[in-house]
């Protein structure tokens, strides 16, 4: 088991330089300058351009410029082009504010996927297992900034209160409760919308695990004995289906870091994604790849906790 | 079964938690209007963050607007986008010329040239009033004795691998006798009015090889060139003296003065600070403090919009950003050597909170959230109305309106589809303006197909520019017919537009050599005209303009494909290389006239801003010659004539200046305060170049829509 | 690493299977009776339909322009009737009514809507194969050399890693980058929507290819000296297609949402391409002014996709013998 945990840790550092390196290449290879050299700046004179590369050391070979980045990821130095702040603590900030949007998100997601997923397997091919099957794929088929304005527009006519953005402004007065759960008011559409397409595809995943574990004949066997209903269901059954769900809190960890664009966009969320996205179009280098940087570390952290999860729950699994 | 019950009361009670807080939240109609703090808070929303809150490192729109109102400058427009003084009570512009003694040269009359001779004659010729036009602005010729000093100049040479690059050569220059002319207001003629006395190509010849000195003589051929520039024979020094506003302070108390002018233009000019601003303050010579109310800047040559660079640049506190601030700076982060060497202005904490002696100070800065200012009540021009300013930063332009139609936001530029809507609307106010930019088609002159100047005419001639003012702005623009904002004297009301004339515009592509084909496409030597018309994506504007000129131009057996690219490719791939045939795009201009980088023929190399490769001669010698000139009404007829040559060669199809709607609630106004005490108000009303904030630290929001 | 639950071809479940039926007639059954993935079916054929006449009525034979620019015509509420006095007569649409309206340009936006179904489900299908191609021959590979070694690693280890590598990249963040860096063409947007997506499908096929590796009548064709190429494509493709067709299904759905997405962020297909997902893009900004322009392309984006989604649920039902008629 430990030589299994170390020898895949060494192997995905491997694979995180690989990454770095590719990430870096690609996006130093691609057309595009970071904004600050934007030629098309009446002000900006050739030297001025040629003095600003040269801080942002883009003349350096390819490989010198991936070893300057690493240097300054870890020495904590690296300085976004856009505005010179330090890169992790921005980073940082960003994470404070999605980490409310994913926490909220992922719990709508898991509270509600089950029951309905549950639901659904027992009354298999009943109104309630078509009806939520209906629903569930509408959700997850309706493009999400369509939905998203549909959904702002009805909430800000009927119920005539603010949702864009994280707080309502100008209400300084208020006590702390008020701040909190005005804080919390903005949270609650943004993460039911995020939380909408998660909702379809666990309880689905949810229903069709049940339905292979009803089938088994220790289920059988519990039915025929006269065990009740409900017992087989959430006793016998439930626990089974549950194994696979384990490892996919593995999964969620990248999810901290892959807020998205276009929701953070609509509801004016400073978060993570836009970070990412604003960093794109203005081809400012250390953060775009300080954040795919992160965003892979998670994923492998993810990957690496699924199969140890996977190894310690499922005792069939063996590893040499 | 608890886990049942568990995994159902699980989720009604996350949503019952998370729906109650709707009960905790204040309405919209609670927030705007039961709410009398919110009357004196002023929010107004941006699609983009401020990217540093500093004017010496500056350069986006959403940074100037929150720098506007924390910094003040020494001058800006008023009413009549005349320059008014704001931290400057006053101002002067005068010159200050050298001219060199020249040995080699002899007077008119045949005498050698002398200092002391010069001098003479000058002051005589003067007293005669054979000088005419220098009556009364040649104010004093003085004799100046030789000096020495030293300095170095940039050559250009290859670097090991080939590539170009250049060196600094250090250079002593013994600097002969001279004379300084001392003038009452700038004249770049000065010299050829003195023609009288010292006669034509005083400056020919001139043995500068004798006064410049190289240590590296291997650099002496390449120096020969450059003599001129080191140690010029005829010189232009003008000189603006600001005498500052007394009794101002800044947000922490600190009085204001000259040095903290002298101190911002430093910052811009150190190199560390990379600052975007460096060229309009390049020409600077010298910022010399006389006393703390009063400054003189010296420029090393002529160039008359360099004081236009005053009414952009907000001025820094020295004492929170000098030397000293600086080493404090990097001993509390306890940097490291290699990082104080590097460690520049771009490093400071100022610039996320900045401190100025502007009508609002800074509080907060929440990235891509918010910036919150608040009222200095100790402004030197009286404390604005209202109490704070909030700037939010909401990307979408839809959610962008939904807020403002809520009350959440105070004022929303519209899309020119939503003018009406709004126009119509009671509870808003609604300000058309021509801003300071045009939209226009630009071609690239390097290539063969647009060379002929006629091809140019035509291809504008085929486009029904009104149509497109009409349908795609809904009439919220006006036509362009050049290069200079529609709504400044520089522009010439005179020039006709291009008329809509498709026949026309075939006969004209006829007298250029191109026949219309079996196909009906346009044919010349064998080539049909056919070309690639690009512009950025993103804008809905000129995406339809690309659609609508593809139409026309097919209509005449043109051929052209249009594409989109992505900003950042668009600029790096077609503009900056000049590969690309033609473009749609748009200038915002700056008030002053030099259109130096845009039209000048020297600025069409790769990376420069002529990429349309436009070459006239006359218009290069109009640029400078503007450049040049201080006095307004001449500028004014330099600015007309190239106006006028500039629509003759047609590098661009000039379409439109789009009008820009700014909408705001109808509850807003304009205090006024009579010496009782009492309260007026008065309907805002847009000044001359449509901005509508001008009396912005006088606004406030009522109670009650006011009648006027 | 983890071994897929064990996924058995033809295990003979409870219920009236008819003994003359090839497993493929049994799904078809299965499939018929799911009302919901036979209405998905319905849609999609009807989209087929439509997809093919937007091909060729508005580009081979034009009887419907979705280039045509009206400018006196714009923003049309559907179903007005066209006017002959501001349109040259050229340019009147068919019929003489905009079905859906006019766009801000005059347009007709039920012109363009055919010609975008056409390049909307292009982009679906095309990305799909891609991502397809590749996850078979990844997950296959991985699959059925997985113990060959490469020096020190072998081949399962090492295209499993990659596959990682390419999942620790968030996705739709690759897509942006790759799609803000080359030029946004129709081609490119297929490309990278596939190129980026096919890690499910190989981790999917390896999991097939891993169970059926032990099957009987591979090891019996194995034995038998079978070559290798025939024992993979006639013998275990086939197999392991079911689950696969299932996601391609799904995917096409998915690629179809990811392009409305670009073209939210302005990096879709540019004009004058015409994909539901641009047009939607495009009317957002007119929702008040003309709420047409949204709420046509968004429901025809739900309606398409949730038949792709329902008829991809319903396959899954239907090919899946373990859960068949219980």
């Amino acid at each position: 088991m430990w030589t299994f945990v170390i020898r895949s840790v060494l192997q995905r550092l491997v694979l995180l330089v690989v990454i770095s390196i590719l990430a870096h290449s690609v996006v130093h290879l691609a057309p595009g300058e970071p904004s600050q050299v934007d030629p098309s700046n009446p002000r900006l004179k050739p030297e001025d351009i040629a003095r600003i590369r040269e801080a942002f050391r883009l003349d350096e070979p390819i490989h010198l410029q991936y070893a300057y980045w690493i240097h300054d990821l870890f020495t904590g130095e690296l300085k976004s082009f856009r505005d010179d702040q330090p890169v992790l603590p921005k980073i940082w900030r960003r994470f404070l504010n999605s980490l409310p949007l994913f926490v909220c998100a992922t719990l709508i997601v898991w509270t509600l996927a089950f029951p309905t997923g549950i639901a659904a397997a027992v009354r298999r091919g009943r109104a309630f297992d078509r009806g939520s099957t209906f629903l569930a794929y509408a959700m997850i088929s309706t493009p999400g900034f369509f939905l998203a304005y549909v959904l702002i527009l009805w909430v800000v006519d009927t119920f005539n209160v603010p949702v864009i953005g994280m707080r309502t402004f100008g209400m300084d007065a208020g006590s702390p409760v008020n701040y909190w759960m005005d804080r919390l008011w903005h949270l609650v559409i943004p993460s039911a919308i995020s939380a909408l397409g998660g909702i379809a595809v666990l309880s689905r995943y949810v229903r069709s695990q049940m339905l292979e574990v009803v089938g088994q004949d220790y289920v059988r066997t519990a039915r025929a004995k006269g065990v009740a209903e409900d017992a087989v269901i959430y006793r016998h059954a439930l626990r089974n289906a549950l194994l696979p769900f384990v490892t996919m809190f593995g999964f969620l960890i990248p999810g901290l870091i892959g807020g998205s664009v276009i929701f953070e966009t609509i509801f004016a969320w400073p978060g993570l994604g836009r970070l990412g996205y604003d960093a794109i179009l203005g081809r400012d280098f250390p953060v775009i790849l300080t954040l795919n940087f992160i965003a892979a570390v998670l994923t492998l952290a993810g990957t690496l906790v699924s199969d140890v999860l996977y190894a310690v729950v499922d005792p069939r699994i063996r590893y040499d | 079964m608890r886990i049942k019950r568990v995994l159902i009361l699980a989720p009604l009670l996350l949503l019952a938690v998370l729906l109650q807080s709707y009960l905790w939240v204040p309405t919209y109609d609670r927030q705007a209007r039961g709410n009398r703090a919110r009357l004196r808070m002023y929010v107004d929303a941006s699609i983009g963050d401020a990217q540093i809150l500093n004017p010496v490192l500056s350069a986006d729109s959403a940074s100037s607007t929150i720098n506007g109102q924390v910094f003040d400058t020494l001058l800006d427009f008023d009413e009549n986008l005349e320059l008014r003084g704001r931290l400057a009570t006053e101002w002067e512009v005068r010159e200050v010329a050298y001219l060199l003694v020249n040995p080699e040269k002899r007077f008119p009359d045949g005498s050698p040239v002398t200092g002391p001779a010069l001098v003479e004659r000058l002051r005589s010729a003067l007293a005669a009033g054979n000088l005419p036009a220098l009556e009364g602005v040649l104010t004093g010729v003085t004799l100046l004795p030789p000096e020495s000093r030293s300095t170095s100049i940039a050559l250009p040479a290859t670097d090991a691998e080939g590539a170009p690059t250049s060196t600094e050569v250090a250079v002593e220059i013994d600097v002969p006798e001279r004379v300084e002319l001392r003038l009452s207001r700038v004249d770049q003629d000065l010299f050829e009015r003195l023609a009288p006395v010292i006669g034509d190509a005083y400056a020919a010849g001139f043995p500068h090889e004798r006064f410049v000195r190289v240590a590296d003589a291997a650099q002496r051929p390449a120096l020969q060139a450059r003599l001129p520039e080191l140690l010029p024979v005829e010189e232009h020094n003008p000189v603006i003296r600001f005498r500052l506003r007394p009794g101002v302070r800044f947000h922490d108390g600190h009085a204001f003065s000259a040095e903290d002018v002298a101190f911002t233009y430093r910052a811009i000019m150190d190199p560390k600070s990379l600052s975007p601003r460096t060229s309009d303050f390049e020409p600077i010579q010298a910022v010399e403090v006389l006393d703390p109310q009063n400054l003189r800047v010296v420029y090393k040559r002529l160039f008359s919009p360099a004081v236009y660079a005053w009414a952009y640049m907000g001025i820094l506190p020295k004492h929170r950003l000098d030397a000293a601030a600086m080493r404090a700076e990097m001993d509390a982060k306890n940097l490291s050597e290699a990082a104080r060497a590097r460690f520049g202005l771009r490093d400071m904490p100022f610039n996320r909170a900045p401190v100025g002696t502007g009508p609002f100070r800074f509080v907060e800065w929440q990235t891509d959230e918010l910036i919150h200012l608040r009222r200095f009540d100790d402004y030197w021009e009286g404390p604005p109305e209202y109490a704070d300013y909030y700037f939010r930063i909401v990307p979408d332009l839809l959610t962008q309106e939904v807020e403002f139609r809520t009350g959440a936001i105070d004022a929303y530029g519209t899309l020119p589809y939503q003018v009406a809507r709004y126009r119509d609307d009671p509870r808003y106010q609604s300000f058309s303006s021509l801003g300071f930019g045009y939209s226009y088609i630009g071609y690239n002159q390097r290539k063969p197909l647009f060379a002929d100047p006629r091809v140019r005419r035509a291809l504008g001639m085929a486009i029904d520019v009104d149509e497109i003012i009409q349908y795609i702005l809904y009439g919220e623009g006006e036509r362009v017919t050049g290069p200079y904002p529609k709504n400044t004297d520089w522009y010439d009301p005179d020039v006709e537009p291009l008329p809509y004339d498709p026949e026309g515009a075939l006969r004209l592509l006829e007298e250029a050599g191109w026949r219309r084909n079996a196909d009906g496409l346009l044919e010349k030597d064998g080539r049909i005209f056919e070309f690639n018309l690009i512009t950025n994506n993103g804008n809905p504007i000129r995406r339809n303009i690309l659609t609508i000129a593809q139409n026309a131009w097919r209509k005449i057996g043109i051929r052209c494909n249009t594409q989109l690219f992505e900003w950042a490719v668009f600029l790096t791939d077609f503009v900056n290389t000049g590969d690309f045939d033609a473009l749609v795009l748009g200038w915002s201009m700056g008030l002053d006239p030099d259109l130096y980088q845009i039209f000048h023929s020297s600025q069409t190399a790769p990376q420069k801003l002529n990429f349309a490769g436009y070459a006239s001669a006359e218009a290069d010698e109009l640029i400078t010659r503007i450049r040049r000139e201080y006095d307004r009404d001449e500028q004014v007829a330099l600015t007309r004539a190239l106006h006028r040559r500039v629509a003759q060669d047609q590098p661009y199809t000039f379409l439109f200046a789009q009008r820009s709607t700014q909408v705001l609630d109808e509850k807003i106004v304009i205090v006024r305060r009579d010496a009782d005490g009492s309260e007026r108000y008065e309907k805002i009303e847009p000044v001359k170049g449509g901005r509508i904030a001008f009396h912005f630290n006088r606004w406030r929001k009522l109670e009650h829509a006011p009648r006027f | 690493m983890s071994a897929a639950p064990g996924h058995v071809v033809a295990e003979p479940a409870g219920g009236p299977l008819r003994a003359s039926e090839s497993p493929l007639q049994q799904a078809w059954r299965m499939l018929r009776r799911d009302r919901l993935a036979m209405a998905g079916l319905a849609v999609l054929a009807l989209l087929a339909v439509a997809a093919g006449a937007g091909k060729v009525l508005t580009e081979w034979y034009v009887v419907f322009d979705p280039a045509a620019v009206r400018l006196p015509e714009k923003l049309r509420a559907p179903l007005s009737v066209a006017d002959a006095e501001r349109v040259a007569p050229e340019d009147l649409p068919a019929l003489g009514i905009y079905l859906l309206g006019t766009d801000e340009l005059g347009r007709d936006v039920f012109a363009r809507m055919l010609q975008g179904s056409f390049v909307s489900l292009s982009i679906g299908f095309v990305a799909v194969g891609i991502s397809v191609a590749i996850g078979i021959l990844i997950g296959g590979l991985s699959g059925y050399y997985g113990n060959v070694k490469l020096g020190f690693i072998t081949v399962d280890t090492l295209l499993m890693r990659f596959t990682d590598v390419m999942l620790s990249f968030p996705t739709f963040f690759l897509i942006l980058t790759v799609v803000a860096l080359l030029p946004p063409s129709i081609y490119n947007i297929m490309i990278v929507i596939g190129v980026t997506s096919w890690m499910g499908t190989a981790r999917l096929v390896r999991g097939e290819f891993l169970s059926l590796r032990e099957q009987d009548f591979v090891v019996a064709a194995q034995a038998l000296g079978l070559p290798e190429r025939r024992i993979i494509f006639r013998h275990m493709v086939p197999n392991a297609i079911a689950p696969v067709l299932v996601s391609a299904t799904i995917g096409v759905a998915s690629a179809i949402l990811t392009e409305s997405a670009l073209s939210f962020l302005g990096f879709g297909v540019q004009p004058p391409d015409a994909t539901w997902g641009n047009i939607l893009a495009d009317g957002r900004s007119f929702i008040f002014d003309a709420p047409w322009l949204f709420f046509v392309p968004g429901a025809a984006i739900l309606v398409v996709v949730l038949a792709f989604n329902l008829l991809g649920e319903g396959l899954r039902e239907a090919l899946n013998p373990k859960l068949r008629s219980r």
